[in-house]
Order: C-alpha cells, then sequence, then structure tokens
C-alpha cells in the first residue's frame, strides 16, 4: 500500500519519488534523467516535452514499467515497480499498461483484429472472447470496416489508432504514448490526438503522452517540461511554457505542471 | 489466432526464405535418410542373396588355387555338417568364343537340393538336374539376356578346360544370383576322361551346417580336417564372404555419413543465420512485444518453435521423398535383376524417426542461438537500439 493510500488521501495514480536513471554507453556514463519527483491523478491526459534527449523516453519508460531507476522509486497503481523482476514486471504491463510508439509496429502478417487482440493472449482468455474484445477496440477507434486488413494497407493513421485500439484492448490503468504524433501527417496527428483524448474523456483512462508537436498541447490537461534530464519547475516551467506558446500562435495552453 | 498461429504466420512472412530454407532441410534430410537405408539395404541384400548355414570353403592360397575334390566328401562326414558340394570354375564361352559372359560352374547335382534349400528351384527342375547328365540350371538374368527357355539347348565351349559341352536347360534360378549357370559335375569329368584328363578338384567346397550355432564349430573342424594338407584351408558363411566384396562399399558408406553429419552441420548453421536474420528484421516487433508483456519465455518459446515448426515440416518433406524415392526403385527394381538388390534399400519406420529426428535437431539447435539472444535483452535496451 502507498503512503498517500495510508494517509487517508485519495492516491495519485503515479508517483515518482527521487527517480533517477544513469546509464553507460561506451566508456561514457549518461545521466538520461536526474532526481526527478512528481505525482500524477487518474483520469488524466498529460504529455511530456522538451529537447531531444532531455529524458522524456526514460521517464516514460520507468513509468511504465520498461524500465527500471537507477535510483529512487516509482509508484503506478499502488505498486512499487522496483519490487517486480523483469518477467513480473512484463507481467505487470501486460495488465496495466497500453503502449502506443512513434512508429506503430504492428505486426504485418497479422490482419488488424489479430495485432489488436495480440495483449489478449498474454490472458486465459478463449479464442472468441480475445477476437470479440479486438472488434470492439477497433470500433472504438472507427476502423471497424479494416478489421480484416493487414498493415501494409493502412494508412500511416490507420496504422496508429490499430496501435492505439491494441493499448486499449486489455482495459489497462493507463495508455502510454512515445511520440504517437511523429510519423504523422498533421490530420492524422489531430485525428490521433483527439483519439487519445477521448479515451480519457470516454472511458476514464489516464494517458501520458511524451510528444515534440505543440499541436498536443490542445488536447492535453497537464504539460512537464524537461530538459537535460531535469523535470523543469517554478520559473524555468513557465519559461519553457511560454515558448510553447509562441511556437502553438499564442492560443491558451494547458498550465505546466512540475 | 493463438500462440501457433502467430508461429505460422511469422512463417510466412517471407515466403521465399522459408522455402529455400526449408528446401535446404529438406533436402539434408533426404540424403541422410537414403544413405541411412544403406547399412540395412546391404544387410537384407545378404540376407536375400547368402545365408549364414553355408559355408565356403576355398584353398587358404586363393580363390583361384583348388582343393583335392576328396575334401567335399570328407567335409560330409564332419558332425554337425548336413551336407557338402563341390563346385568348379568351367569358364564356359557362349556364342563368342574366349569371352566368358556370365559365371558357369560345374557342381555335383544330387546336392544341389540339400546345400541350396533356400533358392527355391523347382522340384521338376531338380529331378531333371539329377536325371539328365547334359541338364543345366541357369540364372533368371542369363536366361532374359539370350532369351533362353527351360528345354532350349546351348552349346558352351570352356576356356579353362578341354571341352564343349551341349547343354539342356532343364531348371531357371529365380534368385538374384540369377547369372549363374550350373551344369552337372559328372558330365564335366566324362567329358574330361574321354580326353585322358580327371576332374579330381573343386574350387569352392559348399557346406551346409545343420544349426547355425554350430557354424563356428564345423569351419573349425573343416580348418583342423586340412590343416598341414596339400591344400589348406579357409572357411566364411556365405554371409561374410559376399559381405566381403561389400567390405570397401560400407567403408564408403560411412564416410557418405561423416559427409553427411557434416552437410547436415552446414545446414543447421545456414537455418541458424536465416533466424538470426529474421530476428533481425524483427527486432521491433520484438521489442513491442516485450513491452505489451509477453515474457522472455515466451518470446524465446515463440522464436524456438518458428524455427523447429519449418524444419520438422521441411523434414516430413524429405522423409516423405526418401519414402516415394526408396519406394519407386524398388518398383523399378522389381522388374530389373541387375537393379534387383535396391529393392532392399527401404526407408522404414526407424529411418523415418532418424530423420524427423534429425530435422527436429536442427530446427532446435538453429533456432537457440537467435532466439535467447532476442529473448534475454532487457526490453528498453532492445527499445533504445530499435527506435
Amino acid at each position: 500500500m502507498s503512503e498517500a493510500s495510508a494517509a487517508g488521501a485519495a492516491p495519485p495514480l503515479i508517483r515518482l519519488d527521487r527517480v533517477s536513471r544513469w546509464y553507460t554507453r561506451g566508456v561514457d556514463e549518461v545521466h538520461a534523467l536526474e532526481d526527478c519527483s512528481l505525482e500524477l491523478g487518474s483520469g488524466l491526459f498529460a504529455a511530456f516535452m522538451g529537447p531531444s534527449g532531455s529524458g522524456k523516453s526514460t521517464l516514460l519508460n520507468l513509468i511504465s514499467g520498461i524500465d527500471q531507476p537507477s535510483a529512487g522509486d516509482v509508484w503506478v497503481a499502488g505498486q512499487l515497480l522496483g519490487d517486480l523482476s523483469e518477467d513480473e514486471l512484463a507481467g505487470w504491463r501486460a495488465q496495466h499498461v497500453g503502449l502506443i510508439f512513434q512508429f506503430f509496429n504492428l505486426v504485418p502478417v497479422l490482419s488488424a483484429r489479430d495485432n489488436v487482440a495480440l495483449p489478449l493472449l498474454l490472458t486465459d482468455m478463449p479464442r472468441a472472447e480475445r477476437l470479440h474484445r479486438a472488434e470492439i477496440a477497433l470500433r472504438v477507434v472507427g476502423l471497424e470496416h479494416r478489421i480484416g486488413h493487414s498493415p501494409r494497407t493502412l494508412s500511416g493513421g490507420e496504422q496508429q489508432r490499430v496501435a492505439i485500439a491494441r493499448a486499449l484492448v486489455s482495459d489497462p490503468d493507463l495508455i502510454v504514448a512515445d511520440e504517437p504524433t511523429g510519423d504523422l501527417d498533421a490530420r492524422n496527428a489531430e485525428a490521433t490526438l483527439g483519439l487519445l483524448r477521448q479515451l480519457k474523456e470516454e472511458f476514464g483512462k489516464t494517458v501520458i503522452m511524451v510528444t515534440h508537436d505543440p499541436r498536443a498541447l490542445r488536447f492535453v490537461d497537464q504539460v512537464f517540461h524537461l530538459d537535460k534530464g531535469i523535470l523543469l519547475e517554478g520559473d524555468e516551467a513557465r519559461r519553457a511554457h511560454d515558448a510553447l506558446e509562441l511556437a502553438a500562435g499564442g492560443a491558451p495552453l494547458p498550465a505546466p505542471g512540475g | 489466432m493463438g500462440y501457433f498461429g502467430l508461429v505460422l504466420a511469422n512463417l510466412r512472412r517471407n515466403q521465399l526464405r522459408s522455402l529455400l530454407t526449408g528446401g535446404a532441410i529438406a533436402l539434408a534430410v533426404l540424403l541422410v535418410c537414403i544413405l541411412l537405408t544403406m547399412p540395412a539395404g546391404l544387410d537384407a541384400l545378404l540376407n536375400r542373396i547368402a545365408s549364414n548355414t553355408r559355408i565356403s570353403v576355398v584353398n587358404k592360397a586363393g580363390l583361384v588355387y583348388p582343393m583335392p575334390y576328396a575334401f567335399a566328401r570328407k567335409f560330409r562326414a564332419l558332425p554337425g555338417v548336413e551336407d557338402a558340394m563341390a563346385q568348379v570354375w568351367f569358364g564356359g564361352a557362349f556364342e563368342q568364343a574366349g569371352r566368358v559372359t556370365f559365371p558357369n560352374f560345374a557342381v555335383e547335382a544330387d546336392r544341389v537340393e540339400s546345400v541350396y534349400p533356400d533358392w527355391n528351384i523347382s522340384p521338376q527342375g531338380l529331378a531333371d538336374f539329377r536325371r539328365y547328365r547334359d541338364g543345366a540350371i541357369v540364372g533368371r538374368g542369363t536366361m532374359r539376356k539370350y532369351g533362353w527357355k527351360v528345354g532350349d539347348r546351348i552349346t558352351l565351349r570352356s576356356t579353362v578346360w578341354p571341352a564343349d559341352l551341349d547343354l539342356r536347360i532343364v531348371a531357371e534360378l529365380a534368385s538374384d544370383r540369377a547369372q549363374i549357370l550350373w551344369l552337372n559335375w559328372e558330365y564335366l569329368a566324362q567329358a574330361l576322361k574321354a580326353k585322358g584328363r580327371s576332374l579330381g578338384i573343386a574350387g569352392i567346397v559348399w557346406v551346409r551346417v545343420k544349426d547355425p550355432k554350430d557354424v563356428n564349430s564345423v569351419m573349425l573342424r573343416i580348418q583342423e580336417l586340412t590343416h598341414n594338407s596339400e591344400a589348406e584351408t579357409s572357411t566364411q558363411t556365405e554371409k561374410s564372404f559376399f559381405s566381403s566384396f561389400f567390405g570397401s562399399l560400407e567403408g564408403f558408406v560411412t564416410i557418405l555419413m561423416i559427409v553427411t553429419a557434416l552437410v547436415s552441420l552446414c545446414i543447421v548453421f545456414i537455418a541458424g543465420n536465416t533466424a538470426s536474420m529474421a530476428v533481425r528484421e524483427r527486432a521491433g516487433e520484438i521489442a513491442v512485444l516485450k513491452a505489451i508483456g509477453f515474457r522472455r519465455s515466451a518470446i524465446f518459446s515463440m522464436l524456438v518453435a518458428e524455427t523447429v515448426v519449418l524444419s520438422v515440416l521441411a523434414g516430413g518433406v524429405g522423409v516423405g521423398l526418401a519414402a516415394l524415392l526408396t519406394r519407386v526403385l524398388r518398383e523399378v527394381a522389381a522388374g530389373s535383376e541387375q537393379l534387383g538388390p535396391l529393392g532392399g534399400f527401404i526407408v522404414n519406420q526407424a529411418v523415418m524417426i532418424q530423420g524427423l529426428a534429425l530435422s527436429l535437431g536442427i530446427g532446435v539447435v538453429a533456432g537457440l542461438v537467435p532466439a535467447w539472444g532476442a529473448a534475454r535483452k532487457p526490453v528498453a535496451q532492445t527499445l533504445r537500439e530499435v527506435f
């Protein structure tokens, strides 16, 4: 049980406590993330932004249980991820996290429906039920007419929607998207962001996204800024936010987190 | 779609590559299966043409040196001996003078039945062979070659003895040693006597032992009997007598088996390399599968299963082709005396199991290293490398 729940308050879905991540690349030690602490409640659509190498994806990997911190603790849905082995983490991810990547990475020899049903292979669900759920997920992303199509016959936007359906199909608490619009044109990027927003609005999912795309700011509830492995706070966060507002054409943006 | 469906789908990913790799494995398994039939085939061949209870006795100095004809009578008197038959090379040429085109021997006509009961010579033929001094028993191959039939008369001009003999074909030998011609010992002896010569020698004496377990003791007695005589003898069972002809072939088969093992090893490396390429190409997908919750054991099992399924399917094709090939060979051999022995090379159940086990082994070994490499790498590292 987390400290917050022990105190009687509504526990945050995600809590990072002085998390650092460093690794060696050749002879160099790379500090990808330094002393990062944050809390995120459930039902939020949050974005992490920052330049390349700022530690956004590292942070996302830590939150989604893909990676383990070098120091500090990561709690998600009351689970301290550091307590889990690699295989236990895989099982935990299958249950609690839906992942979306920039390059979709669908299995080209499977139909859209079979791709979406892949995470359900990890459950003991009967085949018919797996396929039924996959069809529902494809309906949610508006691809019910493309169920039997192979990824090769789908556009980039459609492939990303299949990937979103794959992330959604196991009904996870948390949906994590790493640059989901990075490989899409403007129209498909908007549609994808709208879909992620829809997941939050209609299904109450917590959506965490890493992006460079200023368009994303119109869809999210909260923005976090990272730079050189540090989660910006106070004035630094405000300055980064102002710069983004300018890039987005001066439109009002959600308040910065951190 | 379940795990197995995913494995099959991945095999269809690059059909040409799967086909070529499978083809290489099928060919290797086919080759191994054919070679695996050889030891059993040679043994079957020996069993068909030779007996364990028939002993050949020849001059120790070599096959071309004769022994006294009287030895046959002495051997017959030994305990455990059913009967013994002397035979001597006649070396008769048919049509073309001086050219012997099939093996022909003078044999003791009244001993053929008891020494060769397993050759299934017709009772009428045996009776006629005993009755007619000029009778001859001829192998089926030679009968066909010259278009002879029972009742025909032929003349053989000996290249060894001063004798040209007119012969009457009284029986056909439906045996694999079907080139042979036997003529009556007495006929040759009388022909030589008429020319002032005697037939007091034998080239080989075939001794049939009553009980297979007495073979060694009879062979020992024969050697003791002829020890220090004018013609010391060497004895072998008929099976070992013929197997000595195949000895060099067995060595050849051993070499072939070694080469085949090396070929199989090459196929393992080729299949392993192909599997590595496939895993490298799918690094992104594998990373995503791990990220969405597939455990290392699941990734490892699926990747190994891919090579195993491909290899076993290809192995099945190889075994099937080998069985088909040997079956066709058997059919063809059944109608040809020359190819007859090839009918013994059969892909039996044991060979099939060995062939499939080989293909399973190829699949497991080829898939092991790339699958282990892909499975053991932490998911974060895989994602960093790929994206």
